[in-house]
């Protein structure tokens, strides 16, 4: 019983940190008001299996960005007559996603070139 | 800042949360079951791959939790909650757990109180940082300011903005509008007091240098005086009328000019002053000149801005020992002062005062303070052994909740948490009971102490309780919570991390006995020195004597040096000598007697006696003047001629009587009777005495006087200064009503005979002894303790062995092992735990008796026996701890015992 539960425990953070972040934001400022399953559909949907999602996971992180100010949530009903809870991006949010994108871009082109150069 | 308001709002709504995430999910699985199905699947398999997709719904809701609110703070009172119900289950442990600690916590609380308010706590006034003490010192032997020292210094040191002299007189007898005459705690001060000190008048005004001036030949009135803030309370109920009312003051009339303000008591921890009068109008001329005669209690000055005290020390020695230098020399045959050289002036803090109660109290409360924080660490280890004890009983417990999520850090946490709820629960439990303990402790050895907790004392109790939560709450939790494979539930394993624990549970019981042994050991030494003080030969009868303490304020020029008329002294002579018929008169005194002092009251009195026939042998001896029945009434042996009678009178042939230390001394041990010897008494007709008897030696002030002193006593009557002291024998039983019937005898004969306090020379005798009694007490008190802790300590230790071996000793027996071959497999262990004990306690316990030296009488300081004596004490305290484990491992049946895993 104990190892079995033990494997329960393997770690869940296989996104980078932080690009998970910038992943629901992306999202939501591309779809427009989404619930959780959606946000995590549109984005396994994004990665095209290349990424290993829990969906789970994305709640906690929906709620950092709330507590940020980055979205708002409310409940509503979804497109199959579920009770589900919508978030959207706030104005916060908006500019928050503007500065995280620059930076990740000019992270992955800085990687990119590092990668790339012969050593 | 938004996160840290969106999270304390979570803490307090988590309810709330918690069911809007569920809710969240249970429609995030329901819409992908949704698909699942849609895709073919059937409900059953929809919903398990929905489930899987998902990932782990717990461990996502606890990242969940541990970000919507303030983790610590939300685990911590989770797991104190959880502490709490594991304490409600364990009612046993929880007891002896809370009521050690609440005793070691309190213990040390109290005893800081009482030295905080005895030594640390600072005075009232302005910037008392730059307060400052002066006392001339040798080596650390403390000297004498005189009055024209202190004046010289005043007047040409640079280093203070000022300074103060105190002289205090702790019964001062005022009249005050027609209402009987009472005692006040005053001091005589200098002009300069309230201004070095920095205080400003609640009313009227304070004293200032003018008021301070020496008096004027026949100009006696003018004489003014400050009243405390409690006093105008009690006599003028505040009333502004106060200022400029007349209160008599022995010959004077003084006018009340101010009153201090509330929170002001005086210039001392432990003093309360009601009555502050300036100190020159009030002092004799001759006194005031006076290079020999010092009656100051202290000095004390301001630092000016800017200067340090070693500065000031440095200037104000240099400056001293100037003064010193030109000084006339005394005439050779006198005994020497110090060279000026050898002398300096030290600068002392004076934020808490002149610290009169440092000195006396310092070092024994000291010592208490190091046993009490022992106790303390004794309880703490002692919580914490059994925590650990109790920790290893739950291995499946803890390895269960590891195997489910719970990660290192969120274990240990937990176990701190317990210790640190055992630890503050009985932190709160201490600090109220030293609340209610601190008054009593205080009023045992001070008058008049504030012993009111403040901040320092807050912060202390505070540290205390901090020190055992860390002890009791760390140490166990990370013992515990060590890395370890996730197999530890299997049974190898976890004996192996047990005997980790078992190690450290054994070093912390070492720790504890070996503490015990320390204070044990001390212990020991005090009784054997209470023992030795009280089996001392006195020299005289302390059983059944009353003693009162006489202050006689009859009116007339009085204190030191006063030229009295032989009419006054012969007015003096019949009222005491009527007092001493009265008193005699009272039913149940057997005799009655007067003396200028008492025995074992700490007064003295020692002059010069000049040999008629050798003039320049001035040898110093001490002088009491008694009535004729003294040595009957104390019953002092005569060992030679005679005691005094009534004939011994006025007008009689000047007589004396001596020790016979005195006759060693001086005679040789020669018979002395006959032979004369002249008191060299300042201001006094200097006639030869004749020696007409010899008293047994005894002692006189102390029972540590090592060598008797020479002693010479005189008749009353012939030399009549004003008693201190009413000694009567009664007879047995009845002590309790002479004190009530000599009091109103006294009143009889004159309103000016006051009783200051009524004692039993049993007492004042055994009085001398209390410092070394309430340390011997304590140290017992303590001891005891701290056996009984590390006993339980040790039972808890070995019934945890017992539990985890059974098997083991269910092989045994098994395999054909005798009873007491198990009995001694257990008292092995503990008799182990005492060697190692004494190994590490008995350097320690040296080391104490050489730090109680100063306390020890009649034992030495290593003394082997005693130390020995706490070695077996030890020995029989871990017999008693191991012997039920032990006897119970020696009755388990091998049968239950291999089934039971």
């Amino acid at each position: 019983m104990a190892h079995y539960l033990l494997l329960l425990m393997v770690h869940m953070d296989e996104v980078p940190y932080g690009a998970l972040d910038l992943m629901v934001l992306k999202t939501l400022d591309g779809l427009g008001p989404q619930h959780g399953y959606g946000i995590a559909r549109r984005i396994e949907q994004v990665a095209e299996g290349s990424l290993a999602l829990n969906q789970g996971t994305i709640y906690p992180a929906l709620l950092r960005l709330e507590q940020k100010g980055w979205i708002k949530s409310e409940w509503g009903m979804s497109e199959n007559n579920r009770r589900a809870r919508f978030y959207a991006i706030t104005k916060a949010g908006k500019k928050q996603l503007a500065v995280e994108a620059d930076l990740w871009s000019r992270t992955v082109a800085m990687m990119a070139r590092l990668l790339e150069e012969p050593s | 800042m938004r996160t840290l308001w969106a999270r304390i709002r979570g803490l307090f709504l988590g309810h709330r949360f918690d069911r809007r995430l569920d809710d969240e999910v249970q429609s995030h699985l329901e819409q992908l079951a949704d698909d699942y199905q849609r895709r073919g699947m059937t409900a059953e398999q929809a919903r398990l791959a929905a489930r899987r997709a998902f990932g782990g719904v717990e461990q996502m809701k606890e990242t969940y939790r541990d970000r919507r609110g303030i983790p610590l703070v939300e685990t911590l009172t989770q797991d104190a909650r959880y502490a709490l119900r594991a304490l409600g289950q364990h009612p046993g442990f929880t007891a002896v757990a809370l009521l050690s600690l609440a005793l070691g916590i309190g213990a040390t609380t109290a005893v800081f109180s009482v030295m905080n308010a005895a030594m640390l706590r600072p005075l009232v006034g302005r910037d008392v940082g730059d307060l400052v003490v002066l006392a001339p010192e040798r080596d650390n032997e403390r000297f004498l300011l005189f009055n024209p020292e202190f004046e010289a210094l005043r007047v040409r040191q640079r280093s203070l903005s000022n300074m103060f002299a105190v002289s205090e007189q702790p019964f001062l007898r005022v009249e005050f509008r027609q209402q009987p005459p009472s005692y006040v705690a005053a001091s005589l001060v200098s002009g300069t007091y309230f201004d070095v000190l920095g205080i400003a008048p609640a009313a009227g005004r304070l004293l200032a240098a003018a008021d301070d001036e020496a008096p004027n030949a026949g100009d006696a009135t003018a004489c003014v005086a400050v009243i405390s803030d409690a006093l105008w309370n009690r006599w003028f109920e505040r009333s502004r009328e106060a200022i400029g009312t007349l209160i008599r003051l022995r010959d004077r009339d003084c006018a009340i000019i101010g009153v201090a303000p509330a929170g002001f008591v005086g210039h001392q921890a432990g003093q309360v002053v009601d009555l502050w009068l300036p100190m020159r109008p009030l002092t004799e001329r001759r006194l005031l000149e006076s290079q020999t005669m010092a009656w100051y209690s202290g000095v004390m000055g301001r630092l000016n801005p800017g200067v340090t005290r070693a500065q000031a020390e440095t200037e104000l020695t240099a400056l001293y020992r100037h003064i010193q230098s030109l000084e006339p020399p005394l005439p050779p045959t006198m005994r020497q002062p110090p060279r000026p050289s050898e002398l300096s002036l030290r600068v002392r803090d004076g934020a808490a005062g002149l610290g009169g109660l440092r000195r006396q109290f310092g070092e024994p409360l000291t010592m208490v303070l190091a046993a009490v924080c022992l106790v303390l660490l004794i309880a703490s280890t002692n919580v914490a052994n059994l925590l650990l004890a109790r920790g290893a009983a739950r291995w499946p417990e803890l390895a269960t909740r590891m195997a489910l999520g719970a990660s290192r850090g969120r274990i240990t946490r937990q176990l701190a948490t317990e210790g640190s709820v055992i630890a503050v629960t009985g932190g709160v439990l201490g600090v109220t009971l030293a609340m209610l303990v601190t008054p009593l402790l205080a009023s045992v050895s001070f008058a008049s102490l504030d012993v009111s907790p403040d901040r320092r004392v807050l912060l202390a109790a505070c540290a205390a309780t901090l020190l055992t939560a860390l002890v009791v709450g760390l140490l166990p939790a990370l013992r515990l919570s060590a890395p370890r494979s996730p197999r530890s539930l299997t049974l190898n394993d976890r004996s192996r991390d047990a005997a980790g624990s078992q190690r450290v549970m054994r070093a912390l019981l070492l720790v504890q006995f070996a503490l015990s042994l320390l204070l044990v050991t001390a212990a020991g030494l005090l009784l054997r020195t209470s023992v030795g003080l009280s089996g001392i030969e006195l020299g005289f009868d302390s059983g059944h004597v009353v003693l009162l303490e006489i202050s006689d304020e009859t009116p007339g020029s009085s204190g030191f040096n006063a030229r009295e008329t032989p009419e006054t002294r012969a007015q003096r002579a019949a009222t005491y000598r009527l007092a001493e018929e009265r008193l005699s008169a009272i039913p149940g005194v057997q005799s009655a007697s007067l003396s200028w002092y008492g025995l074992f009251s700490m007064n003295d009195l020692s002059t010069p006696l000049i040999d008629p026939l050798r003039p320049e042998d001035r040898r110093e001896a001490h002088v009491n003047f008694v009535s004729a029945r003294y040595f009957e009434t104390v019953g002092m042996r005569v060992m030679r001629g005679r005691a005094f009678t009534q004939a011994d009178g006025f007008s009689a042939p000047k007589v004396a009587v001596v020790n016979e230390a005195l006759v060693r001394e001086r005679f040789g041990g020669r018979d002395p009777i006959g032979a004369q010897l002249t008191p060299d008494y300042p201001g006094e007709d200097d006639q030869p005495l004749t020696i007409v008897g010899v008293i047994g030696d005894a002692r006189y002030n102390s029972l540590r006087e090592t060598d008797t002193r020479s002693m010479m006593w005189m008749p009353l009557q012939q030399a009549t200064y004003r008693i201190d002291s009413v000694d009567l024998r009664v007879s047995p039983g009845a002590e309790a009503d002479v004190p009530r019937q000599a009091s109103a005898a006294l009143r009889s004969v004159s309103p000016y005979l006051m009783v200051r306090r009524t004692t039993t020379l049993a007492d004042q005798v055994r009085n001398t002894a209390s410092r070394e009694r309430l340390l011997f007490n304590l140290s017992a008190a303590f001891g005891a303790f701290a056996l009984v802790l590390a006993a339980i300590g040790l039972h808890g230790t070995l019934a945890y062995s017992l539990a985890r071996r059974r098997r083991e000793i269910g092989v045994r027996f098994a395999l054909g092992a005798q009873r007491s071959s198990v009995l001694n497999l257990f008292l092995r262990e503990a008799l182990a735990v005492a060697g190692g004990a004494a190994v590490i306690g008995i350097p320690l316990a040296l080391v104490a008796g050489s730090w109680l030296r100063a306390f020890l009488f009649g034992v030495a300081p290593q003394d082997a026996g005693t130390v020995g004596a706490a070695c077996a004490v030890l020995v029989l305290t871990v017999l008693v701890g191991a012997s039920v484990p032990a006897i119970r491992a020696s009755r388990v049946d091998p049968v239950t015992a291999l089934r039971s895993e």
